[in-house]
C-alpha cells in the first residue's frame, strides 16, 4: 500500500513546466473564446467594431451614386469646365461649356419702395381747372416709416397759367402743430431750406392743412414739398393724402388723391448649374444670369477621406469603440462567471490562478483584437474602395500598406491595454458604470495631464502608434483642443514598449487580486 | 502527511462569523461533516479547496496548502452544491474539458471522462446539455467531475442529496471502495442517520463550531452524556422538584424565586421525559417544558431525534 501511494504522488505531484502551464492557459482560452464570441453582449461589441466601416461604405456608395447620376446626364470637357470665370453670363457659359448636368433656379421677389427722383416734391395737376377760395390738404398716412407725425415743408397752389403761387403768404390753419414754431404758416412761407422747423408739423388727428386764398381763383396745379425736400429722411415723406377745394370753407370737394410714392416688386433670379467632368463637380451660382460664385470640388477626395478616417479612428474607434468593447468583453470574464455561479469550476482546476488569468486574458485579447483590428481594416478598405484605382495604387506604393498595418496594430494594442485594465477592474468592482466613467474621464483628459501622469493612460501610447495624426480644426474651442489634443507622441517602439509595460503592471495587479479572490455566490450554507 | 489538518481556522463573512477556531485532524477514510443548514459545512469544504481563504489559522491537505491549487487540485476533487454548469457544456464535454487542464491528452481525457460517467450511470445522458439535466443528474455529473481524475481527497458537499435509492447505494459503495484505497472521502450531510453507518468518523458542527468529533459511537455518547437543562413552568414547583430529585439521572435542580418554575439538569433526556410524564399523571399541573441548553440539545433533536 505505501509503495502504491508514493507512486501516485510522484505521478501527480510533479510541478508542471512552463510549457504545461501554457497548455493549461490555452485550454482555458479555447473554452473562453467560445463564450466570448457567441454571447449576447458580443453583439454590441460587433456593432461598435463595424460602425466606421458602415459609415465609410455609406459614404462610398453615396459618392458612386452621385458620379453615376452625373455621368448619365452628360459629362463635359475638363478644359471647358476650367474656363468658367467669375462674371460670365448664363448664356456665355451654356454656349461654351454645354448643357449642364443639373440646373436649378429660383426667383426671389421683394417689395421695395420706389425711390422718387423728385427730391421729396410731388406735383398734382387737375384737369380741368376748378374755382377755389379755400384749399385743404388732408393727410391720411403721414409717413412711410410708420411715424405718426405729418411734415409738410411747403404747399403751393397755382393758377392755370402757372405763374403765381396763390398760397404763398396766405393765412393758413391746420391740426395742432408739434411745436409753436412749426405752425401752418411755415407751409406757405415760400421756403424749405430753413432747417427742421421750416415746416408745418402735426400729430393731432385728423391731420389737415388749410389755406385761405383770399378770393376765388381758378386752380389747376398743386405742389407739395414733403420731409425730404426739407432735408429730412425720405422715410418721413407723406405716404397718403388728398387735396380738397371749397368756395365757402365749409363744403369741400376732393380734386386729387395721392398714394404718394409707391412700391414695386424687385425680382432677383438665382440659378445654379452643375457640371461634371467625371472627376470633379462644378457648382455655378448665377444671380440675374451673371456668375456670382462657383466651386469646383473633386467628387471623391482621397486625401480628405484619409484625414476623416484618421479622425474617426482616433476620436471614435480608439477612444470609444475599443474602450467600451473591451469593457464589455473583459470586465465580465470573472464577474460574469461569478454571477452565473460557474467560476468555482475554474478555481477547482489544478491550475494556478495566474494561469487562469492568463487564459482568460488571452481569450479576451484574441477575440477583441480579431474583432477590432478586423473592424479597422474593414473600415480602411471601405474608405479606399470608391476611389480611383490609379490614385489608390500610388498611395499603396507610398506606404499605404504600412498605414493600414499600423491602424490594425493600434487597434490590437488598444485591446491589449484596455483589456488588461478592464480585466483588473472587473476583479475589484462588479458594477461597470462607475469605473467606466472614471476611466473614460481619465483617458479623455490625458492630453492635459502632466507628462508623468500621461504615461499611465492607454491612449497616450495608442496615439503615438496611429500613422496619421488626428485632424483638429484650427477654430475648435480651446477646451476641446486641450481634451482631444494628442499627447506628446513618443517614438513608436517606445510607445509599444510603454504600453506593454503598463499592461504587464496592470496584469500583475490583477494576478494579485485573482489569487486573493474568493467564491461568493450570495447565499452560503 | 496523509491527513487533512485544520489548525485554529476562522473565517468571517464581513461581520458574520463563518467558522470559528476550527481545529481538525481528519485521517483517510469516510468522514462526515454533520450539522444543520447554515452551520458552516460548506464553508469548511470551501476552505479545504481554496475557494475561500481563512482569516486566521492554517489548513493542510495532505501537506499541501489550499492556496496552491496547482498541486492541491491534482489530488483533490470537490463536488460542490452549486447547482450550475457552463451553458455550453454537455455532461461529456464538461468533464473532458476539466480533465484537459490536468495535462491529459484528448484521448486519455475522453476515456477518463467516459469512465467517470459510467461509474455514475450517466452514459445515456453524456451528450446532452448539463443545463437540461434533472436535479439528480446534475448532482451525479458534479460527482463524476470530482472523481474523474482519480483524486486522493474527495470533498463532496451533500453528495447523497437528490439521488434515487439505487444510485445512492451504488454511490455509498463507491465511497467505501475509495476509503478502502486509503483516500479521504469527506462528505457533508444535515441528517446524521444518513451517514452514521457509512462513516469512519463524524464531525458534528453547529454555528461554525465543532461540537463533537470522532467515530459515530463516541459522538453519540458524547451527546448523550452531555447534561442538558430544562426549564419547567408549574404551580407547585417545590413538590415537582422533590419528585424529580429522587430520579438518579437528575443531577441538579434550582427553584425559581417566584416558586413557579424550576431549572433541572439531567443526564438522560428520555428518562427525564418519562419521569415528567409520571409526575403529570399524578396530578401535578405542568405548564411548559423548555430546553434551556439550546445549542447541543437542539442539535441533538435536529440530527437524531428530529423530524
Amino acid at each position: 500500500m505505501p509503495d502504491r501511494h508514493a507512486d501516485v504522488d510522484a505521478q501527480k505531484g510533479t510541478t508542471p513546466s512552463f510549457g504545461g502551464r501554457a497548455r493549461q492557459a490555452w485550454t482555458i482560452a479555447k473554452v473562453e473564446l467560445r463564450r466570448i464570441f457567441f454571447t449576447k453582449r458580443g453583439i454590441g461589441v460587433y456593432v461598435l467594431a463595424v460602425l466606421p466601416a458602415l459609415a465609410f461604405l455609406g459614404h462610398g456608395i453615396d459618392a458612386k451614386l452621385q458620379i453615376d447620376r452625373l455621368t448619365r446626364r452628360g459629362l463635359v470637357d475638363a478644359a471647358r469646365m476650367n474656363s468658367i470665370q467669375q462674371g460670365d453670363t448664363l448664356e456665355d457659359v451654356k454656349a461654351r461649356v454645354g448643357k449642364p448636368a443639373e440646373e436649378r433656379w429660383s426667383v426671389r421677389t421683394r417689395r421695395v419702395r420706389q425711390r422718387s427722383a423728385n427730391g421729396g416734391t410731388t406735383t398734382h395737376v387737375i384737369e380741368p381747372a376748378v374755382d377755389a377760395r379755400f384749399v385743404r390738404l388732408n393727410i391720411t398716412r403721414p409717413t412711410y416709416s410708420g411715424d405718426a407725425i405729418a411734415r409738410i415743408y411747403e404747399f403751393e397752389v397755382y393758377e392755370p397759367d402757372g405763374s403765381r403761387n396763390l398760397a404763398l403768404g396766405r393765412p393758413a390753419k391746420g391740426s395742432v402743430p408739434c411745436s409753436p414754431d412749426q405752425g401752418p404758416e411755415k407751409a406757405v412761407n415760400g421756403s424749405v431750406s430753413g432747417g427742421k422747423t421750416d415746416d408745418w408739423c402735426s400729430d393731432d388727428w385728423p391731420l389737415f392743412l388749410q389755406v385761405d386764398l383770399g378770393a376765388t381763383h381758378p386752380v389747376k396745379r398743386f405742389v407739395v414739398k414733403h420731409a425730404s425736400a426739407g432735408g429730412e429722411s425720405d422715410d418721413f415723406d407723406t405716404r397718403e393724402f388728398n387735396i380738397q377745394v371749397s368756395m365757402d370753407g365749409k363744403t369741400f370737394t376732393t380734386v386729387t388723391a395721392s398714394a404718394g410714392v409707391g412700391y414695386v416688386d424687385e425680382r432677383t433670379e438665382y440659378r445654379m448649374l452643375i457640371y461634371s467632368d467625371g472627376r470633379r463637380v462644378a457648382q455655378l451660382h448665377f444671380v440675374d444670369a451673371r456668375l456670382d460664385s462657383m466651386s469646383i470640388e473633386p467628387l471623391l477626395n482621397f486625401e480628405d477621406d484619409r484625414m476623416i478616417f484618421a479622425g474617426i479612428f482616433q476620436y471614435f474607434y480608439l477612444r470609444l469603440a475599443i474602450f467600451f468593447g473591451c469593457l464589455g468583453m473583459f470586465m465580465y470574464l470573472f464577474s460574469g462567471e461569478m454571477s452565473n455561479r460557474t467560476l468555482h469550476y475554474w478555481f477547482l482546476a489544478p491550475a494556478r490562478r495566474e494561469v487562469l488569468l492568463a487564459g482568460k486574458y488571452a481569450a479576451g485579447l484574441i477575440a477583441s483584437a480579431v474583432i477590432f483590428s478586423g473592424g479597422a481594416l474593414l473600415a480602411f478598405a471601405a474608405m479606399i474602395w470608391p476611389h480611383d484605382p490609379v490614385e489608390v495604387q500610388a498611395y499603396w506604393n507610398a506606404g499605404g500598406m504600412t498605414q493600414a498595418f499600423w491602424y490594425a496594430m493600434a487597434a490590437a494594442l488598444g485591446c491589449v491595454g484596455y483589456g488588461s485594465v478592464f480585466l483588473a477592474v472587473g476583479l475589484y468592482i462588479r458594477n461597470p458604470i462607475v469605473p467606466a466613467a472614471v476611466l473614460l474621464a481619465w483617458e479623455g483628459a490625458s492630453g492635459i495631464l502632466p507628462h508623468a501622469l500621461q504615461k499611465i493612460s492607454i491612449l497616450y501610447y495608442l496615439q503615438s502608434l496611429c500613422p496619421v495624426p488626428a485632424p483638429m480644426g484650427r477654430d475648435a474651442p480651446m477646451l476641446i483642443r486641450l481634451l482631444a489634443a494628442p499627447a506628446a507622441p513618443a517614438s513608436r517602439p517606445g510607445a509599444m514598449l510603454g504600453l506593454l509595460l503598463l499592461t504587464a503592471l496592470v496584469l500583475w495587479i490583477a494576478s494579485r487580486a485573482v489569487r486573493r479572490m474568493e467564491i461568493s455566490y450570495g447565499a452560503e450554507t | 502527511m496523509t491527513a487533512v489538518i485544520f489548525n485554529e481556522v476562522s473565517k468571517f463573512y464581513g461581520e458574520v462569523l463563518g467558522v470559528n477556531r476550527v481545529t481538525l485532524n481528519v485521517p483517510p477514510g469516510i468522514t462526515s461533516l454533520v450539522g444543520p443548514n447554515g452551520s458552516g459545512k460548506t464553508t469548511l469544504m470551501n476552505l479545504m479547496t481554496g475557494l475561500i481563504h481563512p482569516d486566521h489559522g492554517t489548513i493542510s491537505m495532505r501537506g499541501i496548502s489550499p492556496r496552491d491549487p496547482e498541486a492541491l487540485m491534482r489530488i483533490t476533487g470537490y463536488a460542490t452544491q452549486y447547482d450550475t454548469a457552463p451553458r455550453w457544456a454537455t455532461g461529456f464535454t464538461f468533464i473532458t474539458t476539466g480533465l484537459l487542464l490536468f495535462g491529459y491528452g484528448r484521448a486519455e481525457a475522453e476515456e477518463k471522462a467516459w469512465k467517470a460517467l459510467e461509474r455514475l450511470s450517466l452514459t445515456d445522458a453524456a451528450n446532452r446539455k448539463v443545463a437540461a439535466y434533472s436535479k439528480g443528474m446534475r448532482q451525479r455529473v458534479r460527482l463524476a467531475q470530482a472523481i474523474a481524475h482519480d483524486p486522493e481527497i474527495l470533498v463532496l458537499d451533500e453528495p447523497l442529496n437528490g439521488l434515487d435509492p439505487l444510485v445512492r447505494a451504488e454511490t455509498i459503495a463507491l465511497f467505501r471502495t475509495w476509503a478502502g484505497e486509503g483516500k479521504h472521502v469527506i462528505i457533508s450531510s444535515h441528517v446524521l442517520q444518513e451517514v452514521d453507518l457509512i462513516s469512519d468518523q463524524v464531525v458534528l458542527i453547529a454555528n461554525g463550531m465543532i461540537v463533537a468529533e470522532g467515530t459515530i459511537r463516541t459522538v453519540r455518547e458524547e451527546i448523550q452524556e452531555h447534561p442538558s437543562q430544562y426549564l419547567i413552568r408549574c404551580r407547585d414547583a417545590s413538590d415537582v422538584a422533590s419528585r424529580l430529585f429522587s430520579e438518579d439521572h437528575v443531577s441538579e435542580i434550582r427553584l425559581n424565586d417566584d416558586r413557579m418554575g424550576l431549572l433541572v439538569m439531567t443526564r438522560d433526556r428520555e428518562q427525564f421525559a418519562r419521569a415528567l410524564g409520571r409526575i403529570a399523571l399524578d396530578g401535578h399541573r405542568i405548564d411548559g417544558v423548555v430546553p434551556a441548553d439550546e445549542n447541543v440539545d437542539a442539535l441533538y433533536e435536529y440530527l437524531i431525534g428530529g423530524e
